[in-house]
């Protein structure tokens, strides 16, 4: 399902999938906090205005007032930066959507490590808080296919969905005439033996970079692609895990409470099972920086990663 | 006339049906002696007016998609809701008497599962101006008839998020949402005053491009007033800034500031007697 040749890159990748969904369901809603160019919405405000809402730069009104929009049967697609949307407006998720049965959405952009401005703008604990939600939806997409079709998905759930965005120059690595986002799915995008690598999310972008040296130097591993973080199939990622000697998870998150958690519980549930190794945030802040700066020292990088997968495996 | 509509009563038919409100709030906050007494008391007037004199609701449809909505913020002050909800004929009088029963549905927070006539679960504080801004300005954009009403806490007004809410609903001049502030100048650590004071309310709402209405909240006719200048008022937002006493219809208890009142029996059976006598 992983598209072959040289990579491609959308430069704003939800501007177009945002006006698309607009275009084709006029119940949806953009809301903004005073970051429509930032999350890149600018072509829904400016072309589809109906469609668009902005409350100012308050992120707790931007969640409570989403939610009261959808209680008069509209879509809202509520979109901030991931640290806002979780660090000061998680009390209004969980009550205001989290406690309704109408579709609320949540995109988080700039998640984890995803942002040159440090922890003040690196939401590397969303995906555990989101998880501890009961009955929410949580979805960390890999690419521009998975996000695009991740949220047309996401528009007709119930409740609570929380999503992780992606901005700027982002991959295009599925193939979108054979990839199919399906909520729960997990997507094996290499297979082997040995070491089973999991990952979600931009992880999942890492996770590839480093099986590409890892096949260079002729270490047979497997890729596990696990964009739904919540509800998961927990049947597919245990027979998964328990296929593999060693697991390894990689997440664009601290190494508590996310998909390495996950896993280690799928796991621990079954009972037995292969050593899991969780690589992400190692409990300490992240520095700011660029991306492939923030990576290597944080030892996310192709190269990190590959020796530490390749550690992990011994 | 169809259940949706809700005829204006004469003020001594409204004023009876608070006094009744009044005496099942007693009631049911007596077996236990949990409950917000003294705010249920304070507020039995303004929960008359919206949804006997004011609010177009359905009992029969509670889906109505063109009802004006009413949003409690303070979602803990349900004695008195419950009770208008259930006399409006939501549900069964009859369950009044299991409140806060381990296993009632009527819990001492109200929560959106009871049903569409809980507009909101509000329970955490601040939050319920911001939903019924989304809601009213949802109204708007598909064009309905819908108003909505929100009963907010003044202690609540301390909370952040209730500026973000009141800034955007003057600027954009949502004229379909009524804000009713239940003033009753009690929190948890006593008088406002004392704590936090919110003074002048009047002045800090009109310049967030409020239409504000001083009444005194437990003055039927004050209340139906400021109502229907709220309906007739076009492109600003109406807050309704109604002055309230707690514990109000039973003397023992008129200003006594107690935020979550135990309700002895010897008290619970006296606040019984006055209320019915009253009623009568």
């Amino acid at each position: 399902m992983l598209l072959e040749g040289e990579t491609t890159f959308d430069g704003a990748p939800f501007d177009g999938i945002s006006f698309d969904l607009c275009s084709r369901r006029k119940d949806v809603v953009m809301v903004s906090a005073d970051l429509s160019k930032y999350t890149q919405i600018i072509r829904v405000k400016e072309e589809l205005p109906d469609q668009h809402l902005d409350v100012g730069m308050a992120e707790q009104n931007l969640i409570s007032v989403a939610a009261g929009v959808a209680k008069a049967g509209f879509v809202p697609v509520a979109t901030t930066f991931a640290v806002y949307a979780t660090r000061r407006a998680y009390d209004q998720m969980v009550i205001c959507m989290g406690t309704s049965p109408h579709t609320s959405i949540v995109v988080g952009f700039t998640p984890g490590i995803a942002n040159p401005a440090r922890i003040h703008h690196q939401a590397a604990e969303d995906l555990g808080m989101l998880r501890s939600v009961p009955n929410a939806t949580v979805i960390d997409p890999m690419d521009v296919t998975d996000f695009k079709q991740a949220l047309d998905v996401a528009v007709d759930l119930p409740g609570l969905v929380y999503m992780r965005g992606h901005r700027g120059n982002t991959p295009r690595l599925l193939d979108p005439q054979k990839f199919k986002f399906e909520l729960g799915r997990t997507y094996r995008l290499r297979s082997g033996s040995g070491t089973g690598i999991i990952a979600t999310g931009h992880a999942t972008q890492w996770a590839l970079e480093a099986s590409g040296i890892l096949e260079d130097r002729g270490i047979d591993h497997s890729l596990l692609h696990v964009p739904t973080i919540k509800p998961v199939d927990e049947t597919g990622l245990a027979d998964f895990c328990f296929a593999h000697d060693r697991i390894v998870t990689i997440e664009n998150h601290q190494i508590v409470t996310g998909l390495g958690s996950l896993v280690a519980e799928v796991v621990s549930d079954v009972g037995g099972g292969p050593r899991i190794t969780r690589l992400g945030v190692p409990g300490s802040w992240a520095p700011g920086g660029t991306l492939p700066y923030i990576r290597e020292q944080l030892g996310l990088d192709a190269a990190g990663l590959a020796d530490r997968i390749r550690e992990a495996g011994r | 006339m169809s259940q949706a509509d809700n005829p204006k009563r004469n003020i001594a038919e409204l004023e009876s049906i608070a006094a009744k409100l009044r005496l099942r709030v007693a009631e049911m906050v007596a077996p236990t002696g949990q409950g917000y007494v003294q705010q249920g008391l304070g507020s039995a007037d303004i929960f008359t007016a919206l949804y006997f004199a004011e609010a177009r609701v359905d009992p029969g449809n509670p889906d109505w998609e063109d009802r004006d909505r009413v949003f409690l913020t303070t979602a803990h002050n349900t004695a008195i809701f419950y009770a208008a909800l259930a006399e409006r004929g939501f549900f069964e009088t009859g369950r009044l008497s299991t409140y806060c029963e381990d296993g009632s549905p009527l819990e001492i927070n109200a929560s959106e599962r009871m049903g569409r006539f809980v507009e909101a679960t509000c329970g955490s504080l601040g939050q319920g101006l911001s939903v019924a801004v989304g809601a009213a300005l949802a109204a708007k954009r598909q064009g309905r008839p819908t108003r909505c009403y929100v009963v907010l806490g003044d202690g609540e007004m301390q909370e952040g998020q209730v500026w973000e809410a009141l800034m955007s609903a003057g600027a954009w001049g949502l004229d379909n949402l009524c804000v009713i502030l239940d003033f009753n100048e009690m929190q948890c650590e006593g008088h406002m005053d004392n704590v936090v004071s919110l003074r002048p309310v009047a002045d800090k709402l009109e310049s967030f491009g409020f239409a504000v209405h001083d009444i005194d909240g437990n003055d039927m006719a004050s209340i139906l007033n400021a109502l229907d200048a709220a309906r007739e008022t076009k492109g600003k937002p109406t807050f309704i800034n109604a002055k309230t006493l707690v514990g109000k219809g039973v003397p023992a208890l008129e200003g006594f500031m107690a935020h979550q009142l135990m309700f002895p029996p010897e008290v619970a059976e006296n606040a019984i007697a006055v209320l019915k006598e009253n009623l009568s």
